[in-house]
């Protein structure tokens, strides 16, 4: 077989892309005020997950809507918040999700209030993959068994990642028992583990009876046969039914979007007091340099929502699990600060 | 045997490609398989699944083998997992064998890589169900019976251990962060140096610094003598010194230090230069001679370059049957999949046949031309070391430094690192404090730290490290075995030295 002009240019760039990482890149001419080598910076180190994936997606489609360079660097958050800092010419951006404020609102060393700190880009995507999970063979069948066992007195060992997004769930769970069962949520004990595999490893050695984890990493998990000492069963998905609702019917793996709507409010109810039901979606979006100018800033905001309106990278977005969901920076800023007050009170509220 | 269909030219083509990178990338201090795969990992979007493996496969191969190149010719571990490659291969560069050196150290790979892709293609399910009964406890004893390789390998064994805790000490410096279950806060630093020492020092500016950058101070000590000379001589026609007879009883070691490689590779989270490492020690505790160990013996670089590259292997079975990536590469490597929207998991091989067998062609594949490549090119490669040193030795700095600065995407302090702990290094060994029990302490005291704080935090009782399982109880046993050995082995080395001395 000859080879194709197509995968000898592939072959070129394979060997282009490797000498890049030594030499710097030449940077295009571009008329807008962002211009040259975009680093884009996450708040992540895990090339493998949800946060590298989504940033790919949307600096790929801003690359070429711009025509400029832009590279994602999973350098993770505090690495990132530092190179952010360091450059106020609009050659770095960073995109994170809510840890980087559930992070200052835990107190976690490095986070500071990104709302005073930088200036809030556009929000792209919510991952709605956020989950709760127990052995297939767990006594607990549904999240309203486990809140009734923590009440009646039992300890649930739940294995979150201390300080953000794996734990906001559990803080909202413990702050629903205390309401539900006063006196009682300290049953509900937390469990310190880091990465996923580490969560996974808790369920299996039986040190934890609930893991967090996503419908993306554990979805094959939930699929093996109950005796296996590995299988799991989705309690709870965190996101809001309308996020679930918009995303592809055949659902991620072979679990339909059907059937992960069981797992989400209003089929499960944790309480914030009053008629409140406690959701959570975990949404991506984009952090700037406070003194970056402004221009690039609309042109962000621009090129976005262009790219938004063309619809492709809706699909794209979706094929991968993700739920668009782009709003300007003004909007976002004001929105993710809504968002902020809301989780507040509920951290408050168990400390 | 459908996915023949799925293979063409272009496949083949981009992992021999990849591996040819990726030996490069290995060769030069400061770049690793992790970065050459991270920087192409944005090219699967182009090359679609199939080709993007093949050239991704082909770059982790070529790049943990091609960390041998510069360990052994200037001391330089290219990648963290080659430094046991340095205790052996250098010393034989040093006496004119380099050439010898790197094709025992080929094949060695070769075979490695070869033995635990048969693992990874006959037992990965299998496998994956043993590695996940390995807790905290059990990797925690697993990194312990690692380091107990301090003692056996220092020449004066307080000394050694002594070097090895400020290798430990020095792991510990900076935040334990969050992600491994820390507090996030800082520690071993004042609050001026939080804004550089964050994240403690980077490992491989360490390595490239202590061993590079010292060993050419401590050449600049004694000043540019000609003694090319000589050198001309070892290396020119008597041939290389090489043959396949150096194999000959080396098969246990060999096979054994390759499943070594796989299993530790297997391991998700204990890092990978715990493989090479661990391997080394059971060479120089279980063969029958292993007095010439660190002075340059083929039987060390056997050890240390079939298990580094078994790490492969190894390192990919928890990826396909479990979704969790076994060293630092595979877990940049799993990006293809989630960049491509293929789910990696307990199901990923069922459920993925095709590419399962792509997977493993490319692997073989791989290995197979690195081994062509790196055989018939270390003629030319091994002539580094006649290059003048006074030409040589400002062009490998060079490389250091901008090594140094890559490593983490442009993270100047790194460079500063690079040159403080050559300095340190020279100092050390001039104080007579041993560089290697300080470095493997290093690279393994905040793994170690890390387990040993989990196993607590989830038992709460000191005694789980002993009752925990029968692996633990086995790992013990070992743990033991090595102590008693280094010992005996130091009792009788004074014994020796001292009956020399009184004739």
């Amino acid at each position: 077989m000859l080879v194709s002009k197509k995968a000898l240019a592939v072959l070129g760039s394979a060997a282009l892309m490797a000498s890049m990482t030594v030499g710097s890149g030449i940077a295009f001419a571009q008329d807008g005020p962002l211009r040259g080598n975009i680093r884009v910076v996450i708040g992540s180190t895990s090339t493998g997950g949800d946060t590298y994936q989504n940033s790919s997606i949307v600096a790929d489609a801003l690359s070429e809507k711009l025509n400029l360079n832009m590279k994602v660097d999973a350098v993770g958050a505090s690495s990132a918040f530092r190179t952010l800092d360091r450059d106020s010419r609009g050659n770095t951006l960073m995109i994170f999700h809510d840890q980087s404020y559930l992070g200052h609102l835990y107190g976690v060393e490095g986070y500071d209030d990104i709302f005073e700190k930088y200036t809030i880009g556009p929000t792209v995507a919510i991952n709605p993959g956020n989950a709760y999970l127990v052995p297939k063979d767990s006594p607990y069948q549904t999240l309203d068994d486990i809140i009734a066992a923590v009440g009646a007195g039992e300890t649930v060992r739940v294995a979150i990642q201390p300080g953000g997004v794996s734990e906001i769930g559990f803080s909202a769970l413990k702050n629903a028992i205390s309401i539900e069962h006063p006196g009682q949520e300290d049953n509900l004990v937390a469990v310190n583990t880091g990465s996923q595999s580490d969560k996974n490893q808790q369920l299996f050695d039986d040190q934890a009876d609930v893991i967090n984890g996503t419908v993306q990493a554990n979805e094959q998990y939930t699929r093996l046969p109950e005796d296996d000492q590995k299988a799991m069963r989705f309690v709870w998905l965190t996101a809001r039914q309308d996020t679930i609702e918009q995303a592809p019917e055949e659902g991620l793996g072979q679990t339909t979007r059907q059937q992960l709507l069981a797992y989400v409010e209003p089929n499960v109810n944790v309480t914030m007091g009053g008629d409140e039901s406690f959701t959570f979606d975990k949404e991506f979006f984009f952090l700037y340099n406070k003194d970056m100018d402004p221009a690039i800033v609309e042109q962000i905001d621009e090129a976005l929502a262009e790219i938004y309106a063309e619809g492709e990278i809706q699909e794209t977005q979706k094929n991968a699990f993700f739920i668009p969901n782009f709003k300007p920076s003004d909007e976002a800023s004001e929105y993710l600060q809504d968002k902020m007050t809301r989780y507040e009170g509920i951290i408050e509220n168990i400390k | 045997m459908e996915f023949l269909s799925l293979l063409d030219l272009t496949f083949f083509l981009l992992a021999a490609l990849g591996a040819l990178v990726g030996i490069v990338f290995g060769a030069i201090p400061g770049m690793t398989a992790t970065m050459a795969v991270a920087v192409c990992l944005p090219l699967t979007y182009a090359l679609g699944l199939n080709h993007g493996l093949a050239l991704l496969l082909g770059l982790y191969v070529g790049g943990i083998s091609g960390g041998m190149v510069p360990a052994i010719l200037i001391n330089i571990p290219g990648t963290p997992s080659s430094i046991t490659t340095t205790f052996d291969g250098y010393p034989m560069a040093q006496k004119g064998e380099g050439e010898k050196a790197l094709r025992v150290s080929v094949i060695a790979s070769v075979v490695g890589g070869l033995i635990s892709a048969a693992v990874l293609f006959f037992f990965a399910p299998m496998l994956a169900d043993f590695s996940i009964k390995f807790s905290y406890v059990e990797k925690f004893l697993i990194i312990l019976l690692a380091l107990s390789v301090i003692a056996s390998l220092s020449s004066n064994m307080l000394v050694g251990i002594f070097s090895g805790v400020i290798g430990i000490w020095l792991s510990l410096v900076g935040v334990y962060s969050t992600s491994d279950g820390g507090n996030g806060k800082t520690r071993l630093m004042f609050d001026f140096m939080e804004p550089y020492l964050f994240e403690g020092f980077s490992l491989l500016p360490v390595l490239i610094g202590i061993f590079g950058i010292s060993t050419i101070l401590l050449e600049a000590e004694k000043g540019v003598k000609n003694e090319l000379s000589g050198e001309r001589v070892k290396l020119g026609k008597g041939g290389s010194g090489f043959s396949m007879s150096i194999f000959k009883g080396r098969l246990t070691n060999l096979v054994r230090s390759s499943f070594i490689g796989t299993f530790v590779g297997m391991l998700p989270g204990v890092g990978g230069s715990a493989a090479s490492v661990l391997a080394y020690t059971q060479e120089k505790n279980l063969s029958k001679d292993s007095s010439e160990m660190g002075k340059g013996a083929p039987q060390g670089l056997i050890a240390s370059e079939s298990a580094n590259n078994a790490l492969t292997g190894g390192a990919l079975i928890p990826l396909l049957s479990l979704g969790i990536p076994g060293d630092s590469t595979t877990a940049v490597l799993i990006g293809a999949f989630t960049l491509q929207g293929i789910q990696v998991g307990p199901l990923f091989i069922p459920e993925n046949v095709d590419t399962w067998y792509v997977m493993m062609t490319a692997l073989i594949f791989a290995n197979i031309v690195m081994f062509f490549l790196m055989f018939y090119a270390i003629k030319h490669i091994a002539k580094v070391v006649m290059v003048p040193k006074h030409l040589l030795f400002p062009i490998i700095v060079m490389m250091c430094v901008v090594g140094a600065y890559a490593i983490n995407y442009g993270i100047m302090f790194d460079v500063w690192t690079l040159l403080i702990f050559g300095v340190l290094g020279y100092v050390i060994q001039k104080v007579g404090l041993e560089v290697a029990p300080l470095i493997i302490g290093f690279i393994l005291g905040s793994q170690a730290e890390v387990y040993f704080v989990k196993s607590l935090e989830s038992a709460g009782t000191f005694s789980i490290f002993f009752t925990k399982s029968p692996i633990a109880v086995v790992l013990w046993i070992l743990i033991i075995a090595s102590v008693v050995f280094s010992i005996l082995m130091g009792l009788k080395r004074r014994k020796v030295s001292r009956e020399e001395a009184s004739q």
